[in-house]
């Protein structure tokens, strides 16, 4: 359930939808809803429109949006326990044309158990906003900046899940471990919120898969890289990290692995230049080896190993041996090229210039060597039958 | 140490010069310890094709083997290693059989390229167009033979050395992982056409060994075969008898 699905303003239309469904509603009277078990009353009573599947409308670009809110579902998401105007502010007006755009750094009115504060996103959008996906700085504002991922560019409403353990079932877990709390915190409902806050973050919410498909969704499109004077990471589907990757094995190395190793957070990351960054030349070495995480990778990386590239070279090594003459520079490649020569070191440059003679030479012998044996096999398929048939005769 | 090949054959024939000229003759090809050797690197090559060539099957085709896909890439991996020690390890006995085993010596010296080889390669071209009416007569060991050992004995080293690079990766530079990673996959498809055009056809499309050439099991081809294809071993063996002791084996009376 996408939350953004919600937030455009109505028209006079869904306005007159709205009319309808309310009288439906009014039909059956909604006091309360059941989300596991517990029962949970809907102060707002918003559930009375947006209980029923068929509420949403065609926006003024054509494109349908579903205002239908599954309550089952939203219980049991990660924002279940907050009230609908907690995000979704301005909505005095019915039809909602008022509304504004979700800002995620609102405090919601829980308290945050550690400051005792109102809780918000504040903290997680500044850290982002200084990230290497982020636009905080004045003085150096990004290019394309309706390039950059929103809050909900990444994230949904996400389902809250039991943790799978190696102790059996997801359930039987939860009801062993819940077991041992209900003693002292009496309201099941809260214990059984907490143990799922707590053991919904112990696990990848994304496969690799999807986490790839994820960041591959901007870094994949060439065209928008290099208007940021970056690479298409296309390349990645050529390393040995993939493949692992393409077999589902557990574990396998995604971007997040090495951009938000042990220590690091997928808010806050810096481009490669920043010390901050994991990978970083400095921190590679700890990257690689991923010290302290479930999965160490290469515990014995030396600094040698952990040094160099890891995602194939691309379009900038190219760019940089080729020379921008040799290659159609459009406007938006001449930001990929400059950031081409200040990334490419010497030595980078002639280490891809070796790795590509050794690709000629084999695309060079291979057909050559290839085509010899065939013509030859060939000829000599055709002298011995000639040959038989000689001797037959 | 092994001093000729019928010591080691595995045929239940004897050893042997011609006696009376009267029973058919066999001609040693392969000694015992040669047809182990090739059937071990012919296992392992296989199992590091298919385990190898696994890696470059496409998104597609991996997502429909869903999730047993990990288990699959858990035994590709380890059956990658195995059979990659198995053929290192057959590689590295074959060097030692080829310097401490007189039979091994034999191969070397008659395994070594010459310039009678290139002439045999002109020759043998010209005999396929017609511009000449007999084909070159051979040793041993044709230019044939001589051009996929070697390529082998290259091929292995490569493949050996990169594999060995690539299996201890956090001890090099990326930049020399990245020159093994090229160099195994391009001499991966080397080998593997090379062998499904020139070995395949040598073994199993040739007219007259069609459907398959059982020299790799048995070791042994008969007289006119020999006169054939080896006509100047042929002639060697003949006349000398050492040479008859080594490679010529006669059926149980």
């Amino acid at each position: 359930m996408r939350m953004r699905d919600t937030r455009r303003s109505g028209s006079y239309a869904a306005f007159k939808i709205m009319l309808a469904l309310l009288a439906a509603a009014l039909a059956f009277p909604l006091t309360a809803f059941s989300a596991g078990g517990e029962i949970r009353t809907d102060t707002e009573n918003c559930l009375i429109c947006h209980r029923y599947p068929g509420m949403g409308r065609f926006d003024e670009a054509g494109v349908k949006r579903i205002y239908y809110i599954n309550e089952m579902k939203f219980a049991n998401s990660v924002h279940g326990k907050l009230k609908c105007t907690n995000c979704h502010v301005g909505l005095d007006k019915i039809p909602h044309t008022d509304i504004r755009k979700v800002d995620c750094t609102t405090q919601c009115h829980l308290k945050e158990p550690s400051t005792e504060r109102e809780f918000s996103h504040t903290n997680m959008v500044e850290k982002y906003n200084h990230s290497v996906h982020g636009n905080s700085d004045p003085n150096n504002p990004k290019p394309f900046p309706e390039d950059l991922p929103t809050c909900t560019y990444c994230h949904d409403n996400s389902i809250r899940s039991p943790l799978e353990g190696v102790w059996g079932t997801s359930q039987a877990l939860a009801n062993e471990t819940l077991s041992r709390c209900v003693g002292c915190h009496t309201k099941d409902h809260w214990a059984q919120n907490y143990y799922l806050h707590v053991t919904h973050r112990m696990r990848h919410l994304r496969s690799q898969a999807e986490i790839i498909k994820l960041c591959t969704s901007c870094h994949e499109d060439s065209e928008k890289m290099s208007r940021h004077g970056l690479d298409s990471i296309a390349t990645f589907k050529d390393t040995f990290h993939w493949n692992l990757v393409k077999f589902k094995v557990k574990d396998a190395p995604d971007c997040i692995s090495c951009h938000v190793p042990i220590g690091f957070t997928t808010h806050d990351i810096r481009p490669k230049y920043d010390q901050a960054s994991s990978v970083n030349k400095r921190n590679r070495v700890n990257t690689c080896s991923n010290q302290g995480g479930i999965q160490s990778c290469h515990p014995g990386a030396t600094d040698d190993f952990a040094g160099g590239r890891v995602h194939a070279y691309g379009t900038k090594a190219q760019l940089v041996v080729d020379g921008a003459q040799s290659i159609a520079v459009e406007a938006d490649e001449s930001l990929l090229s400059e950031r081409a020569r200040r990334d490419m070191s010497e030595r980078e440059i002639m280490n891809f210039k070796i790795l590509s003679y050794i690709r000629l030479f084999y695309k060079i012998l291979i057909p050559m060597v290839i085509g010899f044996m065939v013509c030859h096999q060939t000829l000599d398929l055709l002298a011995t039958l000639r040959k038989n048939r000689h001797n037959s005769h | 140490m092994q001093t000729s090949n019928t010591e080691n054959t595995t045929m239940a024939l004897s050893a042997g010069p011609p006696d009376d000229g009267q029973e058919p003759l066999y001609f040693i090809r392969l000694n015992r310890s040669e047809k182990i050797q090739h059937l071990l690197l012919m296992i392992s090559f296989v199992v590091l094709v298919i385990t190898g060539f696994m890696l470059k099957l496409p998104e597609t085709i991996v997502q429909k083997i869903g999730p047993v896909g990990e288990t699959l890439f858990f035994y590709r991996s380890l059956l990658h290693r195995i059979a990659g020690t198995v053929m290192i390890a057959v590689s590295a006995y074959h060097l030692f059989y080829l310097a401490l085993y007189e039979a091994g010596r034999r191969w070397l010296v008659d395994m070594l390229p010459q310039f009678k080889d290139l002439k045999d390669l002109i020759q043998n071209l010209m005999y396929y167009v017609k511009l000449r009416d007999r084909h070159p007569e051979f040793d041993r060991f044709s230019y044939m033979h001589k051009m996929e050992y070697w390529a082998l004995v290259a091929g292995t080293t490569l493949m050996s050395l990169s594999g060995l690079l690539l299996w201890t990766e956090w001890r090099w530079s990326k930049f020399v992982l990245d020159v093994a990673a090229v160099v195994h996959g391009m001499e991966a498809v080397l080998a593997c056409l090379a062998i499904m055009v020139w070995h395949m056809y040598e073994i199993h499309l040739k007219p007259h060994k069609s459907p398959m050439d059982k020299v790799w099991l048995t070791g042994c081809i008969d007289e006119a075969e020999m006169k054939e294809e080896h006509p100047l071993h042929y002639q060697k063996i003949m006349a000398d008898s050492a040479l008859q002791h080594i490679y010529i084996v006669r059926p149980p009376r």
